[in-house]
């Protein structure tokens, strides 16, 4: 989950609806600001991808809870995307293979508490997304870290956040627990 | 370049006027410069009195339960969602002669015009629709 303070709530509107209230919400953000749009109708996925698109916003993210959806959507994607830094990725086999090969490891999962809890690999770090920018100091900025998630999604929104905070060698698990088949805690 | 949607309502039925107020205000949310110009049946929508009770198609009426249930807007209620965002309503003088309707018995902030109004703003439209 990514933390905002911007939250539109659009939950039991119909299309078009949560597109013209989140237009609206966004006129009041800065450039570069996370918007999180609240809606039950479920076009809204599509519609607010594609309106991100043309109107020149960056469409993070949705998380399904339930029947709610999340979308974040960030201001102004061009100024963005300039800073936007890709953590190289690793293979989840090639990850599995030293996993295996009993080599210490810093694993950073950025899962929700409920899916950490339900399984994770053994001795992985747990800092939910969302707490990442200010837990991130927890751990050591020179050290190769792999961060882990469900699909590899969120996994990289932390790389990127923690890149920028000057960890230097950090790696994406590409896809993440969805596939996972080793050893769990 | 901004872009530009031009929709021609021609029908008055319930489900015509969702389909040309959706599209209008998702195209103006979408930062779309928008007109619609409302001719003979499509004059329906915009009539203050006649826009709280437009007709479902014959036989369709229990979808009405539908609407309520997806919590559809109101029609009344997505014309002014249009007119906030700057959809241009044009009503067709021709139409309104034709029917001895003058301009008063409509929504305010409409334009009364002919066809070469629209047309003038349709010919470099993005996207043209007719309902």
């Amino acid at each position: 989950m990514i933390q905002t303070e911007n939250v539109l709530d659009a939950k039991g509107l119909a299309c078009p609806m949560p597109i013209v209230k989140t237009k609206k919400a966004m006129k009041n953000l800065e450039s570069g600001e996370v918007l999180e749009i609240q809606a039950t109708d479920k076009g809204s996925t599509a519609d607010l991808q594609a309106w991100a698109k043309s109107s020149g916003h960056e469409y993070i993210c949705t998380e399904t809870e339930g029947d709610v959806l999340r979308h974040y959507l960030r201001k102004d994607a061009a100024g963005a995307k300039e800073e936007t830094i890709t953590i190289p990725e690793i293979s989840l086999d090639a990850f599995t293979v030293k996993v295996e090969n009993g080599e210490t490891l810093t694993i950073l999962d950025v899962r929700e508490q409920d899916e950490f809890e339900e399984a994770h690999v053994p001795g992985a770090i747990h800092i939910p997304l969302g707490e990442v920018e200010t837990r991130m100091n927890e751990l050591q900025p020179q050290d190769e870290i792999y961060i882990i998630c469900h699909s590899g999604r969120r996994s990289g929104i932390a790389g990127e956040m923690m890149a920028k905070k000057g960890f230097g060698k950090l790696l994406n698990v590409v896809p993440g627990m969805s596939d996972w088949t080793g050893k769990t805690e | 370049m901004t872009k530009k949607t031009a929709i021609i309502a021609s029908n008055g039925g319930l489900f015509d006027a969702y389909k040309v107020f959706n599209i209008a205000t998702a195209a103006a949310a979408t930062d779309h410069e928008v007109a619609i110009f409302f001719t003979f049946e499509g004059l329906n929508m915009i009539h203050q009195e006649a826009n709280q009770q437009l007709p479902m198609p014959e036989g369709k009426e229990h979808f009405a339960e539908g609407f309520t249930k997806a919590n559809v807007p109101g029609i009344p209620e997505l014309i002014a969602m249009a007119q906030e965002l700057d959809v241009k309503f044009i009503g067709c003088q021709m139409t309104m002669d034709v029917l001895g309707l003058e301009k008063e018995v409509f929504v305010d902030g409409i334009e009364v015009a002919g066809a070469v109004t629209f047309l003038d703003f349709a010919q470099d439209a993005d996207v043209t629709l007719t309902f």
